[in-house]
Formats: C-alpha cells, structure tokens, sequence
C-alpha cells in the first residue's frame, strides 16, 4: 500500500489518469503476522506521501508553462531541485519553494516521483 | 513503531493479516466501514473527497455541495475586467460519480458532533465517522453600516464568483466615459489577500485602454497588503491616471455606504461612484458556526497537522475558513490542505498518529492581461502548529523585467489548468 499511496500520489503529479487498484502488496509480504503489521504501517501515507502533494497543484500535463514531471528521472529531479534550493541568486518561484526544504526532503522526492535512476 | 501500538493498531484494523493474504492492502480493508462526509465543493472540499476515496476506496464517501455548477474565484477578476470568458470559471461534478463519491446536491444545514450526523435542507441526515468541513466565506453584513445583501444588487462585491462577478463586469461595460469606479477593501483577515489589488490592476488596464477618462479610487481598511511593493510599482508604470489607492492612514476605511445615492463613507468624507465594488468583511461559511468549529472570531481555529477542528473532535476544516496564518486564504492553500488532511484522516482511521510534513502555498496575480506576479510561502506543522520556514518563500523580483511578468503570467494559466484538473475533474 505504501507502493500504492506512492504511485496514487505519483499520478496526480505526474498526470496518469489511473486509480490504482488495492491490491499491490506481494503474497510473501503479508505471510507472518508481523510482517502484515510491518506492511500495514508501511501501507499509510506518511511525510513524503504529504510531501509531494504540494507538486500536484501546479505540475501535471494540463499545463503547458509549468514543467510537466512525467519525463523525469530520479536524478534529473535531484539535480534541479537541489539546484533551484541552493542557488542564493535565483527568483523563480521555484527556487523560493525549494529554500523552505531539506536535503533529504529533496531526495526523498525525487526518489518518490522520479521514473528510473539514470538520465 | 512500539509493539503495543502495533498491537492496538492491529486489533482496530480487524482482519488485517488475512486481507494481506487475500491481496487486498490491510490499510484498505481497515476503513471498510468508514463513513465519510464532506460539506462544500470548492477547491478545499471537492480536492478532499476526491483523495479521500482514493486513499480508501472501501470507504464511502459523500459530497455535500447544493450548487450545480460551481464557479471558480481564482482567475474572475480576469472576467471583471474583460480579458475572460465566464464559462471558463464554470466546473461540475460529473467525474466525481464515476469515481464511487456520492454527490449529494443540497445545502448543509446543522451538525451534531456528539450524534455524528449532518442535517441536510431537504430534512435527510447523513451520519459519519469523520467530517471534513471547507464551508468557504460568508459576509458580515451591515458592520459597513448599509451594506446588505440587498445592498450588494447594487454595489456588487463579487467576491464569491458567479452572478455577482457578471454583474460587476455589466456595471463597467455600462459606465460612461469619465465614471468613477470605487473599490472598498476589507481589513484582514480575508479570502485572497491579494485578490483586490489583482482587481484593481485589471479594472484599472480596463479603464486605461477602453475608458481612458475615466478613474478607478481603492478605498482601503488597512495600510499595507499582500504584495504590496509590486503591486505599487506596477500602478505607478501602468496606471498613474487610473488607480489611486487611499489607505487606512488616509481615510481609506469605509464604515457605511449607500446604495440609494451610490456613495461611500469614510470617516473624512463622503464620495459618490459610478461603479461601485464592495468587499465586505467576512467569516467562515455559516454551517461552520452551525456546527460549533467557528470561534469568537468567526474563524475556525485547526490543529495544523490533521486539520482537525481545534474546538470539536472529529471534524476537520480547510481552507478559506480555517485560521491557518501563515497559510493564506487561497485555492492552493484549501487544495493542498484538502490532500494533506485525507492522508492524515487514513492514518488517524488506521489507528495511527497524524505524521508531519513540509506544506507550500503559491499565488499569482496578473497587474495586466499579459503580465503577472507571484507570492510564495512554505510551511512545516511539526508540533500541530502552520510555521513558515525561514529563509524560504517570498514575491517575484520587483525589477523584474517584462519578461519575468510575462513568464509569471503563463504559469499562472498552467497553474489554473492544474489545480482546477486535480479539484473538478
């Protein structure tokens, strides 16, 4: 469920139009009884789910001045989110956003909505 | 996580174990029985119930809008002053059936937080779980002594878009050359601080390029504003024959109209207008004071984490309504809000504890058709309470060049298109 959280949340960001379907978790993870736990916890949408729907109200494909995420790689987003956070000289409303998190805000992410690592 | 609450959580999520074996996400299968209510379909509402049922799909969940079409704030002083067609401020609900949510098309009128239910106009009640309350504003009519809802026929505040937004703009497009438009501005707080200065800059464009005799006067209740110092900068390079602002310091504050004789008074004078835009002060929507979450300020005060009520349990408020300073008043702020709280109320429902995060809030507003500034902030909610962050947030560079306006003003349209997309369809 935390993979399915993570690609709802994905979705909106990204544009799919999808609604997941519940079922996510592998057989193996809900064997145990405390692994079942274990997955329930993981299941919940926690920081970084809450983290990246503030992306959602601006970036998707219906907007055409406003960089759609879809094609981004974990890496590109971690370059470019870093870059908007760390550059003193900037004035985009991006990089007035970014000063406001850390950097493992920042890597988680672009961990959560990068497509692939590379690139 | 301790043992224990793994324990409790356990036991509050039942079958948690056999729906993993089954394929089915135990978080899921927890809020099986979950009912879930929301009041008001503006952005704040239509966003929660929307995310609400995503995040639990076994859950049922109920929109309780009584309007057909729902008609955005965000971008209608772009219709005032004429560069903008109404329909594109036009939303429905259509997708929301498609997505399992119970569109309910009535108007909340009561709350019982002890018996869990909504009463409905129509008589119904609908009980609940959890409630998510996003009532948007209501006026405090007659403290501008005069102005009433009456009142407003004739000196439209459009400050809820709809009629009201096509009656301002009917009034400007009758106007003769050489009319006096009055705006009176409200003192904070107030749905879209920016908001009436946006107007003024495209009342002000509109009177330069179609009516250039004529003038636009802001009569403001304060002395600064949102934005201030690139909203001024625009006036004095866009409009120095068109727009005087007066504020508080000079008399600005309006304490009684009247419409009979088309004036407005301030505690100095008294003056007569051809146009004449009143944005009066306001409260949260009426069902909040209904339902007990709206204090003495008319506001209703919120944990920052949840969004639950601070003054009922087990009800949660978004948006324009809430005191949620530093967040401002604004359609990305009620969204964002609206996403935040359902993730928070799938947790609270699976028996765990609201977790923090980082929320941000950006707002453009165009000072002409082609040109635009923006304001930004980011907030974190750690111990229950909205904090912005040091050092992050702020407005558009005030010597921007024409490039920087243009640049904000298209991403304010993309915005437009996103937000509205994630809240209406």
């Amino acid at each position: 469920m935390r993979r399915k959280v993570r690609r709802l949340m994905a979705a909106a960001v990204l544009g799919a139009a999808a609604i997941l379907p519940a079922c996510s978790q592998s057989a193996e993870e809900g064997q145990a009884g405390a692994a079942a736990e274990a997955a329930a916890t993981a299941a919940l949408p926690g920081r970084t789910d809450m983290l990246v729907m503030s992306c959602s109200g601006c970036h998707s494909e219906a907007g055409e001045a406003i960089a759609d995420l879809s094609g981004y790689t974990q890496d590109r987003l971690m370059t470019a989110l870093s870059d908007y956070r760390n550059d003193a000289e900037g004035t985009t409303v991006m990089h007035r956003l970014m000063r406001g998190y850390s950097e493992a805000d920042i890597e988680a992410i672009s961990a959560y909505l990068g497509k692939g690592k590379a690139g | 996580m301790s043992r224990l609450s793994l324990h409790r959580r356990s036991v509050l999520t039942g079958l948690a174990g056999t729906a993993a074996l089954a394929g089915l996400s135990p978080a899921a299968m927890s809020q099986t029985k979950a009912k879930l209510v929301v009041i008001g379909g503006g952005f704040g509402g239509a966003t929660a119930a929307k995310y609400l049922k995503q995040l639990m799909p076994e859950a049922s969940v109920t929109l309780v809008e009584p309007k057909q079409t729902y008609h955005a704030c965000p971008f209608s002083n772009l219709v005032i002053g004429g560069g903008r067609d109404m329909a594109a401020q036009a939303f429905g609900y259509d997708a929301f059936g498609k997505l399992g949510i119970d569109v309910v098309r009535q108007m909340a009128t009561g709350v019982d937080a002890e018996a869990r239910t909504v009463t409905l106009a129509d008589g119904a009640m609908l009980s609940w779980d959890r409630l998510v309350m996003s009532p948007g504003i209501d006026f405090r009519w007659n403290v501008l002594e005069g102005y009433d809802e009456a009142a407003s026929e004739v000196m439209p505040h459009a400050w809820k878009a709809g009629e009201q937004t096509v009656l301002l703009r009917r009034q400007l497009e009758e106007m003769e050359d050489g009319g006096l438009v009055v705006m009176s501005a409200p003192a904070a707080p107030f749905r879209c601080p920016p908001g009436p200065y946006e107007r003024a800059s495209l009342i002000a464009n509109y009177l330069k390029t179609q009516k250039p005799k004529s003038k636009l006067l802001v009569l403001d209740a304060k002395d600064s504003f949102s934005k201030q110092p690139l909203f001024q900068k625009a006036w004095a390079e866009r409009y120095p024959d068109h727009l005087e602002w007066r504020g508080a310091s000079d008399f600005g504050g309006v304490v009684a109209v009247n419409p009979a004789r088309m004036t407005l008074s301030t505690e100095f004078d008294d003056i007569k207008a051809d146009v004449a835009n009143v944005i009066p002060p306001q409260k949260a929507g009426a069902i909040a004071e209904a339902a007990g979450v709206a204090d003495q300020t008319g506001w209703c005060p919120i944990n920052g984490l949840t969004f639950e009520s601070r003054l009922v349990p087990g009800i949660h408020v978004l948006g324009d309504a809430t005191i949620a300073a530093p967040m401002p008043k604004s359609a990305f702020s009620a969204n964002l809000q609206a996403k935040v709280c359902a993730a928070q109320i799938t947790r609270l429902l699976a028996g765990q504890g609201p977790e923090a995060t980082v929320l941000a809030n950006t707002c453009y507003s165009y000072v002409a058709e082609d040109a635009a500034i923006s304001i930004t902030g980011v907030y974190t909610n750690d111990d229950g309470t909205l904090v912005s962050v040091t050092g992050a947030g702020g407005l558009s560079p005030l010597e921007g060049e024409a490039g920087v306006r243009a640049a904000e003003a298209a991403q304010a349209e993309a915005w437009y298109r996103t937000i509205t997309k994630e809240a209406f369809g």
